[in-house]
C-alpha cells in the first residue's frame, strides 16, 4: 500500500487473520480470513450477530491475543512474535481500550484509574495529574475526580473508561460494546462524546456493537458473520 | 521503584476490599505467632525455673568427686579436703559459692521401720549459701555447726518412719573398717521438699558424721555454684586444671534427666512452631487463592491496560507481604504485651502441690529471647510470603482474554 501526501494511512492492518479455538472435533473457527485496514481518523463500527467474531477480532487488533494465522500490524509494527511483555508495552502506548463493563479498578478513584496508564507509561507526577484531570473534564466528569467507581453511575463509569482510553494518546481506541449496559439516553450521550472526540481531535475509534444508535453515528460500518467480513461501507 | 509506588497503594487497598477475610487472616497469623512466642517464653521460663529450683536444692551447678565415687558412692572412694591449688580455684570470683559434703549410703531405723537413705554431712554455714534445704524447714531447726549431731530429715521420711521432731532415729553406715557403724540421732529439724527428695536425704553435721564413720576429715564431694550458667564450662575447665585427678562435672553431666528435659523443652517449642507454620500456610494459601479467583476479571483488565505478568505477580505478592507482615507485627506486639503484662511473674504457688513433680520454682518470669523474637516472626513472614507465591503466580499466568471473558 502506498501513502502519499494527505492520503490516509492505515493505523491497523490485518492480513489473512484466522483464529481457531480448541482442536480437532471441538475446534471453533472464530475468524476465517480477515483482511482489514483501519485508517487514521476512522470512526468505525463492527457489527454482526452474536458469535460472529467481533470480540475476537478486536482482541487480535488490541494485541490481547495471537491469531492462528495471518498478521496484524499496529502503527507500522507487526505483532507477530512479540513477547507478552512487549505486547503489554504496545497496548500501553498505542491502544486505548473500553470494555463492556467492569472497566475500572474498583479500589482506585476516577482520577487514579485514568492516571494508572500514565504511571505505567512513566509519565511524570505533575504531567499525569493535569492530563488525567483534563481527560476527565473532556468527558464531563469535572468534580468527580476523587470518586471511586462504586460511587459513579454506569454511564459515568464508561466516561471514566473513555478518559482512560484517551489519556495515553493512543493511535486507536478499541471499544467492545461500550454501551451494552447503558440506557438509551446515556448511550446517546456517550456516542455523542466519542463522536465529538473523533471529530475534534481526530482520534481513531473501532467499536464492536449491536446497538443501532451507535451505528447511526458511524462513518464506516463493517458487518461480520461467521468469522468473516461480509460488508465494509463508508457513509 | 516507580512500579513499587504504583503497586503498593493498590495492594494495600486490595487488602481491605474484603475486611472480614483480611481480619481472619490477620487473626490466624498473629495468634499463631503469639502462641509460639508465648509458648517459647513460658517454656523457657519454666525450664529455667524448674532447673534452678532443682539445682538450688542440693545438686548445685557442678560437683567435684574422687574418681569413681559417682559409679559407686561408698566409703573407699572419698576425697581429701581441697588442697591449696583447688582451694584457690574455688575461692576465685568465677565461683560464687561452694560447700564440702560427706555423703554416704545409709539405713535409717525407727521403732517401726528401716529405710535406705543417703546421709549428708554438711557444714551448715556453707550449706546455707548453696542449698535451699535450710530454707525448707517446716519444723525444728537446721543444723547449728559441723559438730551438730542432730538429724534433719524430710517430711515424708518422718511420716514413713512414724517419727517426729525430738524423737530419735538410728543411722547405720558402713564405716572405714568395713563394719556397720550404728548411732542414734535426735531429729532436730524436718524439711519439706518433693517426696522423692525427702525420702532420700538425711542431713547431719559433717564433723559428727566423720567421727562416726572414722574417716578423719575426708569428704565425698564439693558442690559449687557460678554466677552465670553460660560461664559454667569455663569454670569446670579451670577447676579440672587445678585438680586433674578429681572427677569434676557440671549439672548436665550429673543429672542426665535434667539435661534431657532442657533439650526436650526447646524441641516442644519447635514442634509447636511447625504446627503453627502449617496452619498459617494453609490459611494464607486459602485466602490468597480466593482473593485471586475473585478478581480474575480485574487481573484481565489490568493486563489489558498494559500491566505485565511480572507486575501482577508483584501486586499479589505485595498483598501477602503486607497482609502477613501486618499479622506478624500484631503477633509480635501481642507477644511483647503478654510478657510485659506478666512482668511481675506468674505465681504458681497455688498449683505447687499439683506441679510438685515438675519441681518448678513457684514464680515464673516470662522472657522472650531476643533471638526468638526475631527468628519466629521472620520465619512466619517468609513462609507466608513463600506459600502465597503460588496464588500470585496463578494470577500472573491469567491470560487477559480468558480473564475478560470471565464474568465477575
Ligand atoms: N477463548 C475462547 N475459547 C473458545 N471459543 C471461543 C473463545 N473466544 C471466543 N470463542 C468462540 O469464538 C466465536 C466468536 O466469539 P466472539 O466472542 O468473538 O463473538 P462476538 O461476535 O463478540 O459475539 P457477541 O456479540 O456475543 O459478543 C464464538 O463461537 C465463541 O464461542
Ligand atoms: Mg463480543
Amino acid at each position: 500500500m502506498q501513502h502519499k501526501g494527505n492520503e490516509m494511512t492505515a493505523i491497523v492492518s490485518c492480513k489473512g487473520i484466522t483464529k481457531v479455538f480448541g482442536k480437532g472435533e471441538l475446534a471453533v473457527h472464530a475468524l476465517r480470513g480477515i483482511d482489514l485496514d483501519i485508517m487514521e481518523g476512522d470512526f468505525a463500527t463492527l457489527a454482526g450477530p452474536s458469535g460472529s467474531g467481533k470480540t475476537t477480532l478486536l482482541n487480535m487488533i488490541g494485541a490481547l491475543d495471537h491469531p492462528t494465522e495471518g498478521e496484524v500490524t499496529v502503527d507500522g509494527q507487526s505483532l507477530s512474535g512479540l513477547s507478552k511483555s512487549a505486547l503489554s508495552d504496545l497496548r500501553l502506548q498505542k491502544v486505548g481500550f473500553i470494555f463492556q463493563a467492569y472497566n475500572l479498578v474498583p479500589v482506585l478513584s476516577a482520577r487514579e484509574n485514568v492516571e494508572f496508564v500514565l504511571r505505567l507509561a512513566k509519565v511524570s507526577v505533575a504531567e499525569r495529574r493535569s492530563r488525567a484531570d483534563a481527560a476527565l473534564a473532556e468527558v464531563g466528569l469535572q468534580g468527580m475526580e476523587t470518586r471511586r467507581p462504586s460511587a459513579l453511575s454506569g454511564g459515568q463509569q464508561q466516561r471514566v473508561a473513555i478518559a482512560r482510553a484517551l489519556v495515553g494518546r493512543p493511535r486507536i481506541v478499541l471499544a467492545d460494546e461500550p454501551t451494552a449496559n447503558l440506557d438509551s439516553k446515556t448511550t446517546g450521550e456517550l456516542v455523542d462524546l466519542m463522536y465529538r472526540l473523533n471529530q475534534d481531535s481526530g482520534i481513531t475509534f473501532l467499536m464492536g456493537t449491536h446497538d443501532p444508535r451507535v451505528m447511526a453515528h458511524s462513518k464506516r460500518h463493517i458487518e461480520m458473520e461467521d468469522g468473516q467480513i461480509i460488508s465494509d461501507t463508508r457513509s | 521503584m516507580e512500579n513499587f509506588r504504583l503497586l503498593a497503594p493498590l495492594a494495600w487497598r486490595n487488602l481491605w476490599r474484603n475486611p472480614r477475610r483480611t481480619v481472619i487472616t490477620l487473626f490466624v497469623v498473629s495468634v499463631g505467632l503469639w502462641s509460639v512466642l508465648a509458648m517459647a517464653s513460658f517454656i523457657t521460663a519454666w525450664a529455667q525455673s524448674s532447673r534452678d529450683a532443682t539445682l538450688r536444692l542440693l545438686l548445685a551447678q557442678g560437683q567435684i568427686h574422687a574418681e569413681g565415687y559417682l559409679d559407686n558412692p561408698n566409703i573407699d572412694r572419698l576425697m581429701d579436703r581441697p588442697d591449696a591449688t583447688l582451694l584457690a580455684a574455688l575461692n576465685a570470683p568465677e565461683v560464687s559459692n561452694w560447700a564440702a559434703r560427706l555423703e554416704l549410703p545409709a539405713v535409717v531405723q525407727s521403732e517401726y521401720k528401716t529405710l535406705p537413705v543417703s546421709v549428708v554431712g554438711v557444714v551448715p554455714e556453707a550449706e546455707i549459701r548453696i542449698s535451699s534445704v535450710p530454707e525448707k524447714l517446716v519444723e525444728g531447726r537446721y543444723l547449728s555447726g559441723p559438730e551438730d549431731d542432730g538429724a534433719v530429715i524430710g517430711l515424708n521420711l518422718a511420716k514413713r518412719l512414724k517419727t517426729a521432731l525430738g524423737r530419735r532415729v538410728i543411722l547405720m553406715i558402713t564405716g572405714e573398717d568395713g563394719w556397720l557403724e550404728e548411732r542414734s540421732f535426735d531429729v532436730v529439724g524436718i524439711y519439706d521438699a518433693d517426696t522423692a527428695f525427702e525420702d532420700t536425704y538425711v542431713f547431719t553435721g559433717q564433723t559428727a558424721m566423720q567421727n562416726m564413720v572414722g574417716v578423719g576429715d575426708k569428704i565425698a564431694q564439693i558442690a559449687f555454684e557460678v554466677p552465670q550458667d553460660d560461664a559454667l564450662s569455663g569454670v569446670v575447665d579451670s577447676l579440672r586444671a587445678a585438680a586433674p585427678t578429681l572427677d569434676i562435672r557440671q549439672w548436665r553431666d550429673l543429672s542426665l534427666m535434667l539435661g534431657a528435659m532442657d533439650a526436650s523443652m526447646d524441641a516442644s517449642v519447635y514442634v509447636w512452631m511447625s504446627v503453627m507454620m502449617v496452619m498459617i500456610s494453609i490459611g494464607v494459601i486459602n485466602t490468597q487463592l480466593m482473593a485471586v479467583f475473585e478478581r480474575i476479571h480485574e487481573f484481565g483488565l489490568l493486563r489489558a491496560l498494559g500491566l505485565k505478568p511480572g507486575h501482577v505477580l508483584a501486586l499479589v505478592t505485595l498483598e501477602s507481604v503486607l497482609l502477613i507482615g501486618l499479622g506478624v507485627l500484631i503477633g509480635m506486639a501481642m507477644g511483647a504485651a503478654t510478657v510485659w503484662g506478666l512482668r511481675d511473674g506468674i505465681d504458681l504457688s497455688a498449683f505447687s502441690q499439683a506441679l510438685e513433680a515438675f519441681k518448678s520454682g513457684e514464680v515464673l518470669y516470662l522472657e522472650i529471647k531476643p533471638i526468638d523474637y526475631v527468628i519466629f516472626p521472620l520465619a512466619i513472614w517468609l513462609l507466608g510470603v513463600l506459600v502465597a507465591l503460588w496464588p500470585a503466580w496463578r494470577a500472573a499466568k491469567i491470560s487477559p482474554v480468558e480473564a475478560m471473558r470471565h464474568a465477575t
